[in-house]
C-alpha cells in the first residue's frame, strides 16, 4: 500500500517536472547559465567557449548526417576554411584596414570582416565538394568526404600559394579595440567568450528553424527514403546538395570562432581526425535529437578535460573515448539525449500519451511501451514497479 | 477517353536478357487497368522504365502532363521529373518515410507538389493550405485517427494506406500501384480495394495496378493487360482475357486449367 502511495507521488512530482520544463523556462535558464559562465574562472571560460565552439561544429556536421542521412568524414574542411579565411584576413589586410578606418576601431571592422570573408571561403569551397560528393551515398560519401578534407590538409600544409604559411598555420591576433578612453580586448577571455556566445546561440537557432522548416522537412523524408522522395518529386541530389552548402557554413562559423580561439588557424583543422570530433560528438550525444551533437561536445571536452586533470590517464584519453563510443554504440544507439529521455520516462512516465508522444525519436517507443503497460496490467501492480524503479534509478 | 500514358515499342535488357521487349500500350483515363504475369513476367521493369528509375535500351514513354491532352515524352527523364509531370507510384515493398508520423509524411509530398521545398525560413507547419490540404488527404483516405502517429509502429495494412495517401499528394494525373495488395490479410484486402474504387470514382487520377491475387484483379479491372515474358500477350477485357487459353496458359501453367 505505501509503495502505491510512492508511485502516486513519484508520477505527480513527475509530470509537475514535466510542466516547469516547458521551453520558454529552459531557455531562460539556459541564457542565466550562459550568462553566469562569463564569471567562471578564466580557465573556465576558455573551456565553455571551447565546448559552444565544438557544439557549433558537431550541430552543423548533423545537419547532414542525422537529419540528411549523411555521413561525412571531412567536415574539418570547413572548419579549417572559416579558421584559415578569417587568419589570413587578420594578417594580411588588417594593416590596409586600419589605414582606412582607423587604428582605434580597425581591429573590430577588421575581425567582422574576416568572419564573413570565412564564411564566403567556405561558402565557395562547398559548392564543388559538396556537387561532386553528393552524387555518391553511404560509405562511399564518407569516401569522398574524407579524400577532400585530406586533400585541403596537404594543399594547406604544402602551402604552393603562399598564404598557409605550411605545418605553423597563420598566427591570429585579435587586437585591441581603442576608442579614446574605451578599450577592448577582442581576444579577452570573457570578451571572447561573450562573442562566441552570441554567435552560438544564433547560429544554433538558425540552424533550428531550418530542420523546422519545409526544407529541413524534405531533408528528413530524403534520410528515410530517397527512393520514396524521388518518386514524390523531389530532386534528391539537389536537395543533398543545398544540405551540404547550409552545413559547411554552419561548421564555418564555428571555424571562425575557433581561430580565434586558438589564436591560430592550423592544419589540424581539416586533418580527418578532427573531421572525427564531429561524428564522436554526435554519436554520444545522439544523432536523432536536435541537442545531441550539443550535448555529444559538452560530455566529450569536460571529460577529456576532467581526465586531463590526472597525468598518468592523459596519455589515454582516446583510448577512454573509444571505450565510451564503443558503449554508446553498443547499448545507447540514441546516445545520451536518448538515454536522458529514456531515465525521464522511467523516472517520470505516467503513461500520458502526450508526454511520451513529445519526447520524439528513441524516447518514442518507450513511452509507447510505458502506456501499453498501464492498459494492460493492474494499476497498483504497475505504480508499484514505477515505484520501484523510481527508487532504484 | 484520353490516353494518359503511352510506350512505343519500349524494351530493356539486362546484357542478353530482354526483360521489356517493345512494348507498345496506350493508358486510357477511363479504366483501371490491370498489368499481370507471372513471376519475371517484366511487370516490374516496366514500371520501373516508366518512372524513370531504369533507362530504357530503346522506344519512348509519352505522359500526359497538366490538364491538357498532349502527351509530354518523359523518355529520359529523371524519376523526380516523371513525378512531377504526374506519374505517382506505390512500390511493391511499402516505402513511406518510417521515422515520421503519417501527417509528416503527407506534409512532405505536399511541399514538394507545392514546390517550396527550398523554403528554409517558414516553419513547415506554418502553410495554412498546406495544412488543409494535408487533413483532406487523411480524411480522403482515412487516416486521420492515426495522423500523429509514427509510421514505424503502423500495421502493414496501414503502411500501405499511407503510401497511397502519399502518392495522391502530388496530384498525380496517373497512379501506378506495384502490388497493393501484397502481404495483406484478407479484410485489409478487402479494405484495400474498396478504397482504390472510391479513390479511383472521386479522384482524376488513372489507376494502373500490377496485382498477383487474381480476385483482387477481376474485381477492380476494367482492362488486364498480360505480360509474358516481356511482351503483351493479350490486352482486353477481363471477361474476354482470363479466358483466353494463351493466358491461362502462361499465367497458370498449362497442368493448372
Amino acid at each position: 500500500m505505501s509503495a502505491t502511495d510512492t508511485g502516486g507521488r513519484v508520477s505527480r512530482f513527475g509530470s509537475a517536472v514535466a510542466e516547469g520544463w516547458t521551453r520558454e523556462r529552459l531557455g531562460l535558464l539556459g541564457a542565466v547559465a550562459l550568462v553566469l559562465v562569463a564569471f567562471a574562472p578564466p580557465f573556465q571560460v576558455y573551456l565553455f567557449t571551447d565546448f559552444l565552439v565544438v557544439a557549433l561544429f558537431a550541430l552543423g556536421f548533423n545537419l547532414l548526417y542525422g537529419y540528411t542521412g549523411l555521413l561525412s568524414f571531412g567536415h574539418g574542411l570547413f572548419y579549417a576554411g572559416g579558421a584559415y579565411g578569417i587568419a589570413i584576413v587578420l594578417r594580411d589586410l588588417g594593416p590596409v584596414i586600419a589605414d582606412v578606418v582607423g587604428a582605434g576601431i580597425s581591429p573590430l571592422v577588421t575581425f567582422v570582416l574576416g568572419g564573413v570573408v570565412g564564411l564566403a571561403l567556405v561558402v565557395a569551397l562547398a559548392v564543388p565538394v559538396g556537387w561532386l560528393s553528393v552524387r555518391l551515398e553511404e560509405i562511399y560519401f564518407a569516401l569522398i568526404t574524407l579524400a577532400f578534407g585530406m586533400l585541403g590538409y596537404s594543399l594547406i600544409i604544402q602551402d604552393p600559394a603562399g598564404l598557409t604559411n605550411g605545418t605553423d598555420g597563420v598566427i591570429v591576433l585579435l587586437g585591441t579595440v581603442d576608442l579614446g578612453g574605451f578599450s577592448l580586448r577582442i581576444g579577452g577571455r570573457r570578451i571572447y567568450y561573450a562573442i562566441s556566445a552570441v554567435t552560438v546561440v544564433a547560429a544554433v537557432y538558425g540552424v533550428w528553424r531550418v530542420v523546422n522548416s519545409p526544407f529541413g522537412t524534405v531533408c528528413k523524408a530524403i534520410r528515410e527514403s530517397p527512393d520514396r522522395a524521388a518518386a514524390l518529386g523531389i530532386d534528391v541530389s539537389h536537395h543533398r546538395w543545398m544540405t551540404f552548402i547550409v552545413s559547411a557554413a554552419v561548421v564555418g562559423i564555428a571555424g571562425v570562432l575557433r581561430a580565434g580561439l586558438a589564436s591560430v588557424a592550423s592544419p589540424g583543422l581539416t586533418h580527418w581526425s578532427t573531421s572525427a570530433i564531429a561524428v564522436i560528438a554526435t554519436v554520444i550525444g545522439g544523432a536523432t535529437y536536435f541537442y545531441g551533437p550539443i550535448v555529444g561536445a559538452f560530455i566529450f571536452l569536460y571529460i577529456r578535460w576532467a581526465i586531463s586533470r590526472f597525468p598518468a590517464l592523459e596519455a589515454y584519453w582516446e583510448l577512454f573515448f573509444g571505450a565510451l563510443l564503443i558503449a554508446v554504440v553498443l547499448f545507447f544507439k540514441q546516445g545520451a539525449v536518448g538515454g536522458l529521455l529514456l531515465l525521464r520516462d522511467r523516472l517520470f512516465g505516467d503513461g500520458d500519451a502526450d508526454d511520451a508522444g513529445s519526447g520524439g525519436g528513441g524516447a518514442r517507443d518507450d513511452g509507447g511501451q510505458a502506456t501499453a503497460a498501464t492498459d494492460d496490467g493492474a494499476e497498483s501492480g504497475d505504480d508499484n514497479a514505477r515505484a520501484d524503479r523510481g527508487d532504484n534509478s | 477517353m484520353t490516353t494518359v500514358l503511352k510506350t512505343e515499342d519500349l524494351r530493356k535488357q539486362f546484357g542478353q536478357l530482354t526483360a521489356v521487349d517493345d512494348v507498345s500500350i496506350e493508358i486510357d483515363d477511363d479504366k483501371i487497368t490491370s498489368i499481370i504475369g507471372p513471376n519475371g513476367a517484366g511487370k516490374t521493369t516496366f514500371y520501373n522504365l516508366l518512372t524513370g528509375v531504369l533507362e530504357p535500351t530503346s522506344g519512348s514513354i509519352w505522359l500526359r502532363s497538366g490538364e491538357g491532352d498532349e502527351l509530354a515524352d518523359v523518355t529520359d527523364a529523371e524519376p523526380h521529373e516523371v513525378a512531377q509531370a504526374g506519374l505517382s507510384r506505390s512500390y511493391q515493398i511499402t516505402n513511406i518515410f518510417e521515422g515520421l508520423t503519417v501527417r509528416e509524411n503527407v506534409r512532405v509530398a505536399r511541399i514538394s507538389h507545392e514546390g517550396t521545398r527550398l523554403d528554409f525560413r517558414s516553419r513547415a507547419t506554418g502553410d495554412e493550405s498546406v495544412e488543409a490540404d494535408v487533413e483532406e488527404l487523411l480524411e480522403l483516405t482515412g487516416l486521420t485517427d492515426i495522423a500523429d502517429t509514427p509510421c514505424d509502429t503502423l500495421s502493414h495494412g496501414e503502411k500501405r494506406t499511407v503510401e497511397i495517401a502519399l502518392a495522391l499528394a502530388i496530384e498525380p494525373n496517373v497512379f501506378l500501384m506495384d502490388e497493393p495488395t501484397a502481404g495483406m490479410n484478407p479484410t485489409e484486402v478487402t479494405e484495400i480495394v474498396s478504397l482504390i474504387r472510391e479513390l479511383d470514382a472521386d479522384l482524376d487520377a488513372t489507376f494502373v495496378v500490377t496485382e498477383h491475387n487474381m480476385d483482387v484483379v477481376t474485381d477492380i479491372s476494367d482492362r488486364i493487360v498480360v505480360l509474358a515474358e516481356g511482351s503483351i500477350l493479350a490486352d482486353g477485357a477481363p471477361e474476354d482475357v482470363l479466358t483466353d487459353e494463351r493466358v491461362t496458359e502462361a499465367y497458370l501453367g498449362s497442368d493448372s486449367v
